[in-house]
């Protein structure tokens, strides 16, 4: 790995980013470059894929995930991926999302550079688009980055606020900000032979002091996991159908949660098919079994279905949760879900393109005791 | 007593148990138990399937959301499904069930995997008493009783 300093220019962590990347896409030796670009509204930020250097004014930092950065490297890549290389900028928690759709054979990463940015969080959509302090959601947070302290915590989604690994892993370049002091420089590491080759000609200058991020990465994962023990602790009590039923009330089977779900990218959902369709007098059957029956039905088959579909490659970015309107706490069943299912299987998504799926694969020497006595 | 007790006391209850057996064992197992007259309980639903790697998940769930008191899948032995590693596939969806439903707290019990062949009459008869006795030791399905899911 190859760690250089970005020099911060006028104060303007933001602005000296930007000089970065319209380098970057200048060189020649990238065709685009997907950013996180804050719309004329500055109500949001969106992955926006740049093509011409003068038109980057992007926002690395903004605190807001409207949409799945994984889901949009999905759609560039699928049909074909790019003939030239295109750098996308990601958090680690979409980089982790992306490594599933690739094993799942819907996203290529042939000729894509990822280029991950140490996460502080995100706020949800509309705390972000109406942020009620005085100074912008990135400003604020930059000073809070700055100052060291946990001012912007309050804000976060909850998702966020137990992240699973903030720092970004199978990267080509990070840009970094955690273990170094923010109002003088950022660190740009190249962790591939393409991420070198890609910084060499950028004028950057040397790591004033190596350990420092090494440690302040340490603290950082370590503050998350004992954020995420709290929480999962707490969230212990959620069992039973009285408490699971009374949970899900609210859901009423929109399915935005699966939409903005990276990991679920069936081309037609079974909750959407006909397998749902039926007769009237089918659903007059099922009427007479329990003496009543709520329409629209099938509301908790679709939570669970959809849980056993993806439980094992999620990344708990928790967009599902930020996408429900009726504002149901999905982490608080989802992530204690995808812990213990993916311990159980040793499996870690996101963490090693080799890892196979678990559900695609088996040895014929485990879980002995399973169907045996 | 009244009528939701009566259906709520253990004793007395016939438990409902939808079963998915593989066509070239677990269901030849249950034809023989019938051709040679081994008793076993009636509480079983014998749903034919063609391998127990075709029992999807969701057949399962949809079975105990409708409050089905036990789901029971029948395979072949390891080694013997007919499509070579339909069996160990749903070995795996079995795990993974399992680990969602305890996870919600939503009795896994009630959820069975066994291996009979199909000439092991005898143990079908003898898995389906086994599981009718554990699965009214639990009593009724709790989930039966809500119809707002
Ligand atoms: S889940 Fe983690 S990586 Fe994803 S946005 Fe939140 S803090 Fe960032
Ligand atoms: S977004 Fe919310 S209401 Fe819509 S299906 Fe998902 S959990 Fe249910
Ligand atoms: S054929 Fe019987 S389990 Fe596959």
């Amino acid at each position: 790995m190859t760690q250089k300093a970005l020099k911060i220019k006028e104060n303007d962590v933001v602005g000296s980013i930007n000089d970065f990347l319209r380098q970057l896409l200048s060189s020649g030796k990238i065709q685009a470059l997907l950013v996180p670009q804050s719309t004329p509204s500055k109500k949001v930020v969106y992955p926006v894929l740049i093509a011409d250097p003068k038109k980057l004014h992007s926002d690395i930092i903004a605190p807001v995930l409207p949409v799945a950065t994984a889901t949009v490297v999905s759609k560039l890549t699928k049909v074909q991926p790019p003939s030239k290389p295109i750098g996308v900028v990601m958090r680690a928690c979409q980089i982790r999302a992306l490594v599933e759709l690739v094993k799942l054979n819907q996203a290529s990463l042939s000729n894509i550079i990822i280029i991950g940015v140490d996460c502080p969080g995100t706020f949800p959509i509309n705390v972000y688009a109406d942020f009620p302090e005085k100074k912008t959601p990135t400003h604020f947070l930059l000073e809070t980055l700055l100052k060291k302290t946990k001012d912007a915590d309050q804000y976060l989604r909850s998702a966020c606020h137990v992240c699973k690994d903030p720092i970004p892993t199978n990267v080509d370049i990070v840009l970094g900000f955690y273990g170094i002091d923010l109002d003088k420089e950022l660190i740009v590491e190249a962790h591939s032979e393409i991420g070198r080759e890609l910084i060499k000609d950028i004028p950057l200058e040397e790591i004033t002091d190596d350990k420092a991020r090494e440690k302040a990465i340490k603290d950082q994962r370590e503050m998350k996991d004992k954020q995420r023990a709290v929480f999962l602790k707490d969230k212990e009590g959620m069992k039973g159908i009285e408490k699971i039923a009374e949970f899900f009330d609210k859901c009423v089977n929109c399915h935005n949660c699966r939409q903005a779900c990276p990991i679920c990218y069936c081309k037609e959902c079974l909750f959407d098919s006909a397998v749902f369709d039926a007769e009237a007098y089918k659903f007059i059957r099922r009427a007479e079994n329990k003496g009543l029956f709520k329409l629209p039905s099938d509301a908790l088959l679709f939570q669970l279905g959809r849980m056993n579909h993806m439980i094992l490659s999620c990344v708990q970015c928790g967009l599902c949760e930020q996408a429900c309107p009726n504002m149901i706490p999905l982490m608080e069943v989802f992530i204690p879900a995808a812990e213990n299912a993916q311990k159980e299987f040793a499996y870690h998504p996101g963490k090693d393109k080799a890892e196979k799926i678990p559900m695609i694969v088996y040895r014929e020497d485990e879980f002995l005791e399973v169907g045996e006595k | 007593m009244s009528e939701e007790k009566k259906n709520h006391s253990k004793e007395d209850f016939e438990p409902k148990i939808v079963g998915f057996l593989c066509n070239w064992c677990s269901y030849a197992g249950a034809d023989l138990a019938g051709t040679s007259r081994i008793q076993y309980p009636p509480n079983v639903r014998i749903i034919r399937v063609m391998c127990s790697g075709s029992v999807d998940s969701m057949y399962i769930l949809r079975a105990l959301l409708e409050g089905a008191d036990g789901v029971f899948v029948g395979g072949c032995h390891p080694g013997d499904c007919h499509y070579i590693d339909g069996n160990y596939k749903a070995r795996r969806r079995m795990v993974l069930l399992e680990n969602i439903l305890g996870t919600l707290g939503l009795e896994k019990e009630r959820v069975w995997l066994r291996w009979i062949s199909a000439s092991e009459g005898q143990k079908f008869a003898d898995t389906m008493k086994e599981m009718t006795e554990k699965i009214r030791k639990l009593g009724p399905n709790p989930i039966a009783k809500h119809w707002n899911l």
